[in-house]
């Protein structure tokens, strides 16, 4: 994806969301049952993967607070991204507060990627919105629809999202410090998925972060 | 899932953006070797999730049509196709090893 997201790109994303929320509550509506409490719990947590987490450990006779925790690790991934989006934008408390609890993998990366900080902010509130629009629709039509639509793993849509997702870190890959915290990052979470509780392979990610601070931007001087 | 754990999942989430917004990144900020931190927590994560979205299943590592989609991808984005390209390559290459 460009660095600046066009229209293209934006309705691209509107795509993947719908399907993301299509995908998610189709799965989460067969397992609680209610209509009301899925979309309430869709919006409330505003985090498709907690819900999930939560689910798969309760499925797998976890306690609730076993499961809680295990929705709330799996979350984490928003703090970190949050952290990274505080720190480029510039915004008034309320402003910050709302952006936080809007902070997303796609609206995140997207906006730390440009230079000024007031594009930072315009390109979040953008791309968040574009996200929104299609993970509102997904909600209601996964709620609502899902048994029309059929089984969407037979569509692969269960692949746009983590595809979507490799677009968007197209540009930082191209740079070779951020090759080396996608490349460490991503291969922690290959060891770690077999061996640590759900979320922590993501926190554990982290790691190739830090790392990747030691290798020099090319161009740059030290 | 109760009407509690939702409000309790969505506190716990709203809570940890919170905390990243206003402690995370005043840190960030007042550490200037951790500037670039900005642009590199997003690559590890999302690179991470991605792992988790295309080769888990639970506890377990799988190579499976997901697999395939992604590679698809992967080789989408290095020749820069459009965004829409890339998506629509992917979900149409693990849809048609699924037939």
């Amino acid at each position: 994806m460009t660095r600046r997201p066009g229209w293209t790109d934006l309705a691209g994303l509107t795509f993947t969301f719908f399907a993301l929320g299509v995908t998610v509550n189709v799965l989460v509506l067969e397992r609680i049952g209610s209509e009301t409490k899925t979309v309430v719990a869709a919006l409330a947590i505003n985090s498709a993967t907690s819900e999930l987490a939560y689910l798969a450990v309760r499925d797998a006779g976890g306690t609730i607070i076993a499961s809680l925790i295990a929705g709330w690790i799996v979350a984490s991934r928003f703090g970190l991204l949050a952290v990274s989006l505080g720190s480029r934008m510039s915004a008034g408390r309320l402003h910050r507060v709302a952006a936080a609890t809007q902070a997303f993998d796609p609206n995140v990366t997207l906006a730390v990627q440009q230079r000024d900080r007031r594009e930072v902010t315009r390109v979040f509130w953008i791309v968040t919105a574009a996200m929104h629009a299609g993970w509102y629709t997904g909600t209601f039509t996964g709620v609502f629809l899902g048994n029309v639509i059929g089984d969407t793993q037979r569509l692969g849509l269960d692949t746009v999202f983590p595809a979507a997702l490799l677009a968007i870190i197209g540009n930082l890959l191209r740079r070779r410090p951020g090759a080396v915290a996608a490349l460490l990052g991503g291969g922690l979470c290959v060891v770690l998925i077999p061996v640590a509780p759900a979320g922590v392979p993501i926190i554990v990610s982290l790691v190739g972060a830090f790392v990747a601070l030691t290798v020099p931007e090319p161009g740059a001087t030290t | 899932m109760t009407w509690t754990v939702i409000a309790l999942l969505a506190l716990g989430v709203v809570t940890q953006r919170l905390l990243g917004m206003f402690v995370g990144a005043a840190v960030l900020e007042r550490i200037p070797a951790l500037a670039r931190l900005a642009s590199l927590i997003p690559a590890a994560v999302v690179a991470a999730v991605i792992v988790q979205l295309t080769v888990a299943s639970g506890k377990s590592l799988v190579v499976d049509e997901r697999f395939a989609g992604m590679v698809t991808a992967g080789v989408l984005v290095w020749r820069r196709a459009p965004f829409v390209v890339v998506i629509v390559g992917a979900a149409a290459t693990t849809a048609l090893l699924r037939l």
